[in-house]
């Protein structure tokens, strides 16, 4: 068994009478793709922004290489070595593909020579190479969600967290993601991912996690995951837990 | 700054600088002399405002506390202590980089409008205590009769001389160093990181960026830069008071120059001043004194022009037309 690259210890957040994510806990081994699901308001993304840092836990632990990261702010985590992207991808605008992947290379980057190279080389990596000077806002809404991606992994980290990357994609551009987070894997980077897509997750995911009303409701490998009762009843509710054959039409 | 942008602001930048360097050999008349080193000095002043403002898009209306701040100080302790005017502009600078890391500190946590009202409130508070206030811990304020420079032998140990050229030719020194410190901001990883906080802040602050610390190393190096100018205007005048060196109009007026002429970019708030500041002369002096208040309505009409048809200031536009003909000579 590898060694575990993020520690969650029954972490919990309220907002007002809201229970958004209550005593949840989870691992993620280095090198591994975990795949978040739920339904929505199942406290998904709440827990992703308590790793990230944006919101800060009530109670719990959050370890990251056996350090404790729970407390520290959004750009803290970044420099610790996390990374992330969002739901809406939101390039800075009046500057160019190019010097958006160099913000996030300053992260380790202090020269602007250094920060170009470094923002060349992932501009590479993702295929966008030709589209180096054109203005971020101009880019298309898949290259945008790229971009984002290429300034996240910028910033070299060693823990990536994807918030639903193939969001309002087309197949043939989804495929493309699956891919590329499956390369951004093979150079290292642990990933995890939350996504509604069924289909990209069960493709892509080591193992998947599933969240209902803010709680922990499985966990195991994708093909398993989908059939588990308490999963399908997440999802459809109580009618279909009886009935195999809705499991091979979402799968 | 990409590379068509650094071009624009060459063949825009350079041929004006030269006219500018040697319009005093030409023009002798003490009046247009003056007119001209005000231009100078706005465009001066609204740069130093773009430098933390339009780079990081929060807008400031409180930035003449650093003038009027750094002002006093400058007069106060020639007065008192004989320190040279030189001397007390850097001192009355650093000062007014202080009180903008206090100013600071609470109010970049704020967005928008509240930002805005937030640098209101600390102008206009320092500025009515001064004008309220005769003397302070011993020291001569004089409220809102304010200060007088004590005229001495001319020289440049004392920031006094004989004409307008010397100060002109200040004016234009501060200036160059203000756009050169922007040039170095745009190739900077500051600038990079305020125009990343601009775009938006949350995902700037996901690539470890913390907001607060990188808006009030620029606010801090904004209003030492305002300071010094607020330090010039005091000796250019021999005379500070807390309505005019420290007055909300100095504030609305930087920045109304500087997002005429185009935020963000090193030419705009120069561009700004240039069109804005005669503007607002040859109005008042033509029609202030038959029409009351008329100036001001078409000053008024001009901004709203500008702002409509050049939402991102006059500099787009002509930065793009002057692509356009570089390239068709090419």
């Amino acid at each position: 068994m590898s060694r575990k690259i993020l520690e969650v210890k029954s972490i919990s957040k309220r907002f007002g009478g809201l229970q958004a994510v209550s005593n949840l806990s989870f691992d993620i081994a280095e090198g591994e793709i975990l795949g978040l699901l739920g339904p929505n308001g199942a406290g998904k993304t709440t827990a992703f922004n308590l790793i990230a840092g944006f919101f800060q836990a009530d109670e719990g632990e959050i370890k990251f290489e056996g350090k404790q990261i729970r407390g520290m702010l959004p750009y803290q985590i970044c420099r610790a070595g996390i990374a992330r992207t969002f739901q809406l991808s939101k390039p800075f605008g009046g500057l160019s593909a190019l010097e958006n992947i160099m913000v996030g290379a300053f992260a380790r980057e202090k020269s602007r020579p250094a920060a170009r190279d470094e923002a060349c080389a992932v501009l590479d990596f993702l295929g966008m190479a030709d589209k180096a000077d054109i203005d971020a806002n101009d880019l298309t809404a898949f290259d945008k969600r790229k971009l984002e991606l290429g300034r996240a992994l910028a910033t070299r980290p060693r823990l990536l967290l994807m918030d639903e990357v193939v969001a309002g994609a087309t197949p043939s551009e989804a495929g493309e993601m699956v891919d590329l987070v499956k390369r951004v894997r093979n150079r290292g980077v642990t990933i995890l991912i939350v996504e509604h897509v069924m289909k990209v997750i069960m493709g892509l995911s080591d193992r998947v996690i599933v969240m209902e009303q803010g709680q922990l409701i499985a966990n195991g490998v994708p093909a398993e995951v989908v059939r588990m009762p308490s999963v399908l009843k997440a999802y459809f509710g109580e009618g279909y837990v009886s009935g195999g054959e809705y499991v091979s039409a979402s799968a | 700054m990409n590379l068509k942008t650094k071009n624009a602001t060459a063949t825009l930048g350079l041929p004006l600088l030269a006219i500018t360097a040697v319009v005093p050999l030409v023009v002798k008349d003490a009046y247009t002399l003056h007119s001209l080193t005000m231009i100078i000095y706005f465009a001066y002043m609204a740069s130093a405002w773009n430098f933390v403002c339009g780079y990081v898009g929060q807008m400031s209306l409180g930035h003449s506390v650093f003038a009027g701040v750094s002002g006093y100080v400058t007069v106060l302790l020639f007065t008192g202590t004989g320190l040279s005017p030189w001397g007390g502009m850097l001192l009355g600078g650093c000062m007014a980089a202080v009180l903008s890391t206090f100013i600071g500190y609470p109010t970049f946590k704020l967005k928008g409008p509240y930002f805005t009202l937030t640098t209101i409130a600390f102008a206009e508070i320092v500025r009515i205590w001064l004008e309220n206030t005769d003397e302070f811990m011993g020291i001569p304020l004089k409220g809102a009769q304010g200060l007088v420079v004590p005229p001495s032998p001319l020289g440049w140990q004392v920031f006094q001389f004989d004409g307008k050229v010397a100060y002109y030719y200040i004016a234009l020194a501060l200036l160059i160093v203000m756009l050169a410190a922007t040039i170095a901001l745009e190739r900077s990883r500051l600038g990079y990181y305020l125009k990343a906080i601009r775009g938006d802040r949350n995902g700037a602050e996901a690539l470890g960026i913390n907001p607060t610390r990188y808006s009030l190393v620029a606010l801090s190096i904004s209003a030492f830069m305002t300071g010094l100018g607020g330090a010039f205007y005091a000796q250019f005048f021999r005379y500070i008071n807390p309505e005019r060196n420290m007055g909300l109009d100095l504030s609305i007026d930087t920045a109304i120059m500087s997002i005429v002429g185009g935020q963000g970019t090193v030419l705009g708030p120069v561009l700004g001043a240039l069109i804005l500041h005669p503007l607002a002369e040859l109005t008042r002096s033509y029609l202030g004194g038959r029409f009351l208040g008329l100036h001001l309505i078409i000053y008024g009409v001009v901004l709203i022009v500008a702002v409509l048809y050049f939402p991102k200031g006059v500099i787009v536009p002509l930065e793009r037309w002057l692509q356009r003909s570089g390239k068709s000579k090419r």
